[in-house]
């Protein structure tokens, strides 16, 4: 069969395009207020009880909570907590997806099947719930919700995974590496893995997204970092009773990991396609 | 199918200039006797001529005329120059390798460019200037205009029935239960596919149907893109003689699309050459295949193997298609041309007439040496009887779901140094059987003997015994797009693939390595992205003949290469085969290019060997009838050879 050449339109070298742009701006923002929150704002959590509970105003323009603590400086504070959950939460069960993933897909057989069951195992449990359980029973604590929300995102990069590598599996260039007789292991991590590595990545984004969002989730229930820390899931719940008071409390928290999160697939998405446009002819 | 897209816009019509939907049911009624109804031709194309948009004597054909095609994004011209006329009634092909404009061309006089491109230059369909006016082109395709598409097994939509699929592009008003069995008819199926879905059929069935649905509109110019490249040989035959039949007795105008220079000569009146985005030649047909005017068409011809004897030497063209803006300021063939002279690099040269009916872009049209005498054949050499290098006896697979085996028995072997080619349909099992060998697939019975050992099955062998038949048979697969890894350079895979082999893999290796399949030492550290399909090939070559394999396992090596670079690949085989005394299972369905590589043939039929013999012996007297069939299928440029 012959082929036109293809993709003429698409060998364009495109700028991100604004919504890039602007998820990029946001990311940008996030990461520096994770990293330099204790520079920036060093005393967000000092209290000032005299003054309780303001609407925005001079000096402070979000207003304060009813402990009389800035609500944007609790704000940049809060990523510090937010942020580095949800990166272990996507880091880690992506390790475990491409640790499990890869060779399920490549091998199949008993190797395929085991990790499936356990795959299907972990998706019948209601994620939330077995979250919620687990933290109530184990007492709760930050660490101990990352460590969960792990094992419960884990079967999805599995399946993830082991689909894009089925995919691959019986191109040419795979057989043409068994036909040079390199090990099961070489062929899984030099040749099939970085032609799967741009669905992990766009899904490690996806990822971050929704364990930002679950971690503050468990947060709001009490079940993640302790009351009164300056976190986006805590502070929003500590606040829901001051909606009318100051409503800007619980709306910039909610806001910040809607924004997040929205920002964080924005991106994901777009550098899926660049990562994945790299090295392919058509 | 662009039939679909505008059943209700060709029914409104109507107006002067637009005999679409108003000529299709006419047309339709007066095919009903099977023959077409001379003067109700007369009477449509009549209407069209009094309204005065129309061009005189252009009704049911298209012209184009100084069509180019641009990417404004990044300010690349695709193509340019490209003037051609089409008149009612006519057959014409538009021929050329891959990157030569020929379906960027069809699809501008459609107005079906991919997003990003633009084209300019005025273009008459059917006696009405098209492009400028986006609004009666949509309202034309499907009616007056009709595409066929290349790959059968796309163009139908799988959940619903063909009869529904075909009854879209209707024009208004007419009644399918009428007009659905008729074009079946027409298109020589039984009327009770309508009742089937695109899955039930065969692929020579799918492409009918797609016929059926591209005639439907009663279109008076049908466009076909490759209709025939997805197809078996012989299938490609019925389905051609087929759409030309059809054409004549409609009296359409017919643009063919193809890459296959004999192919366009057998179906088309006229034809038209391209290469690199410009027009090199148009003429005849048979005068063009007596003469060509230029040097491209020469080489492009003389690099298509014959299938009636072998040459010693495939005489390939150097290099490869080069983008139209690479060439826009010269000759864009000066470059590969023996001919070339300073002034061809000089001026960019457009087509002249050199005699009636004959265009050509050479600037030495008039001087160009006497047509050559075509190349003698060659009787095999001989080759002392050696060792078998592989002896498969009854091998037999069958596939979960098949209903019939897909390998039904079948011995074959092959001496040291030997090069035996393996012919047949897709379906035959010819890529089961190299698979099998290659330890790809597991043969439910038979046995392999790889070097002596048995290789039947690899997951019983020892890892020493599995790493020597490794070293001793290797394989190139037909998809030079996906044989390589995209995400590894091509240095990196070569070293490794040395490595493997138990090979010094040092860097200077490597460019040996390249060196020897004819590919710059510098290629080591680009991707694949950033090769041509041939170098893509020469690379999967020397990846496989790294370790200097006995045998080498060929997989429809060439099918998806143009015709010039198909000669090159061809030509690095066979000199690899003497280099390295190499013996070669060489897979292929086309009888043309086995006829210059093999020693010996096995012709394979529905999993079972049909006839096998040395390669002169087979083709030149075919005792069985599908071998001769196979045969038969092969174009050879005569007029007669569609029957």
């Amino acid at each position: 069969m012959k082929h036109p050449r293809a993709g003429l339109a698409r060998e364009t070298r495109r700028r991100p395009p604004i919504s890039v742009a602007v998820a990029l701006a946001v990311l940008v923002a996030v990461a520096v207020a994770t990293v330099f929150a204790p520079w920036i704002v060093p005393d967000a959590t000092a209290q000032d009880l005299m003054l309780g509970i303001t609407g925005p105003g001079p000096g402070h323009p979000l207003g304060t909570d009813d402990l009389g603590r800035d609500v944007l400086e609790l704000l940049v504070a809060g990523a510090r907590t937010a942020v580095p959950g949800a990166l272990c939460v996507a880091a880690g069960s992506m390790l475990i997806g491409n640790l499990v993933g890869l060779p399920a897909g490549y091998l199949g057989g008993w190797v395929d099947a085991l990790a499936m069951r356990w795959a299907d195992l972990v998706f019948s449990l209601p994620a939330l719930l077995v979250a919620i359980v687990v933290a109530g029973v184990l007492g709760g604590g930050y660490g101990l919700a990352i460590a969960v929300l792990v094992v419960l995102f884990a079967p999805t990069d599995t399946r993830v995974v082991r689909g894009a590598v089925l995919e691959q599996r019986h191109r040419p260039y795979v057989e043409a590496a068994q036909l040079k007789n390199l090990s099961a292991w070489r062929i899984m991590t030099r040749h099939v893995w970085p032609n799967i590595a741009p669905v992990a990545l766009a899904n490690v984004f996806l990822n971050f997204a929704y364990a930002l969002v679950s971690l503050a989730s468990l947060s709001f229930l009490g079940l993640g970092v302790p009351a009164g820390s300056p976190d986006w899931g805590r502070t929003l719940s500590d606040n829901r009773t001051q909606f009318l008071t100051n409503p800007w409390t619980v709306i910039a928290p909610g806001l910040a990991i809607i924004a997040t999160a929205a920002a964080l697939n924005i991106v994901g998405d777009w550098l899926y396609e660049r990562v994945d446009r790299r090295g392919r002819a058509r | 199918m662009a039939s679909r897209a505008d059943g209700p816009g060709a029914g409104n019509a109507g107006g002067p200039g637009t005999g679409g939907g108003g000529a299709g049911r006419p047309e339709a009624a007066g095919l009903s006797g099977g023959i077409r109804d001379a003067g109700l031709s007369g009477d449509v194309r009549g209407a069209g001529l009094s309204g005065d948009v129309r061009n005189a004597g252009l009704s049911g054909g298209v012209r184009v005329e100084g069509l180019a095609v641009r990417q404004p994004a990044t300010g690349r011209t695709l193509l340019s120059g490209v003037s051609f006329e089409v008149a009612p009634g006519e057959s014409v092909a538009i021929v050329g390798e891959s990157g030569s404009g020929k379906s960027l061309t069809v699809r501008a006089m459609l107005g079906l460019l991919p997003r990003g491109l633009e084209a300019t230059g005025r273009v008459d369909v059917d006696g009405v200037r098209v492009d400028d006016d986006p609004r009666t082109r949509a309202r034309q395709r499907g009616g007056v205009v009709s595409l066929l598409m290349q790959d059968p097994f796309t163009l139908l939509n799988p959940l619903r029935r063909v009869g529904r699929q075909i009854a879209d592009g209707l024009p208004k008003g007419a009644d399918p239960k009428v007009e659905v069995p008729r074009l079946l008819a027409e298109v020589g199926l039984p009327e009770d596919v309508a009742g089937r879905h695109p899955f039930q059929l065969s692929g020579g069935m799918r492409q009918r149907v797609g016929l059926a649905a591209a005639l439907a509109g009663g279109p008076r110019v049908l466009v076909a893109d490759e209709p025939t490249t997805a197809l078996d040989a012989t299938t490609q035959r019925e389905v051609l003689a087929l759409v030309r039949r059809i054409q004549r007795e409609r009296d359409m105008a017919f643009v063919l699309i193809t890459h296959d220079l004999r192919l366009a000569f057998s179906t088309c009146d006229r034809v038209v050459v391209m290469y690199a985005g410009r027009i090199m030649e148009t003429g005849g047909a048979a005068a063009v295949r007596n003469e060509q005017l230029h040097p491209y068409t020469r080489a492009l011809l003389a690099a298509e193997p014959p299938a009636d004897r072998r040459l010693a030497v495939i005489p390939a063209v150097p290099g490869s298609v080069p983008a139209h803006d690479a060439v826009a300021d010269r000759c864009a063939f000066a470059e590969r041309c023996s001919l070339a002279v300073a002034e061809c690099l000089a001026v960019g040269p457009v087509p002249k007439a050199v005699r009636p009916g004959r265009e050509s872009a050479c600037l030495r049209a008039t001087e160009l040496p006497a047509q050559p005498a075509p190349a003698p054949g060659v009787t095999l050499p001989f080759r002392g009887l050696a060792d078998a290098v592989l002896d498969v006896r009854d091998l037999r697979r069958t596939f979960a779901g098949a209903g019939r085996p897909a390998l039904a028995g079948v011995s074959l072997s092959i001496a040291s140094g030997e090069v035996v080619g393996v012919v047949g349909e897709s379906g035959s099992g010819k890529t089961t059987l190299a698979r099998c060998v290659a330890g790809l697939e597991r043969p439910d019975a038979g046995t392999i003997l790889l070097d002596g050992v048995d290789c039947s099955d690899y997951g019983r062998l020892s890892r020493t015994a599995v790493r020597q038949a490794r070293r001793t048979a290797q394989m190139i697969f037909q998809d030079p797009y996906s044989t390589l890894n995209p995400a590894r350079t091509i240095g990196a895979a070569l070293a490794e693939a040395l490595r493997a082999d138990g090979r010094p893999a040092a860097s200077g290796d490597v460019a040996r390595l390249l060196e020897s399949v004819g590919l710059g030492r510098d290629m080591a550290g680009m991707r694949p992205a950033g090769l041509s399909g041939g170098e893509r090939q020469r690379v999967a070559i020397a990846r496989a003949v790294a370790g200097e394999p006995r045998l080498l396992i060929c997989d429809e090596p060439v099918s998806a290469l143009d015709v010039s670079v198909q000669a090159q690949i061809l030509g690095l085989l066979a000199e690899l085969r003497e280099r390295l005394s190499m013996a070669m299972l060489f897979i292929t369905h086309d009888l043309a290019v086995v006829r210059q590589i093999a020693d010996r043939l096995y012709v394979l039929e529905a999993g079972r060997c049909v006839e096998t013999g040395s390669a002169d012996q087979v083709l030149d007297a075919p005792a069985h009838p599908y071998t001769r069939a196979l045969l038969a299928s092969v174009p050879d440029g005569s007029a007669g050879w569609l029957g």
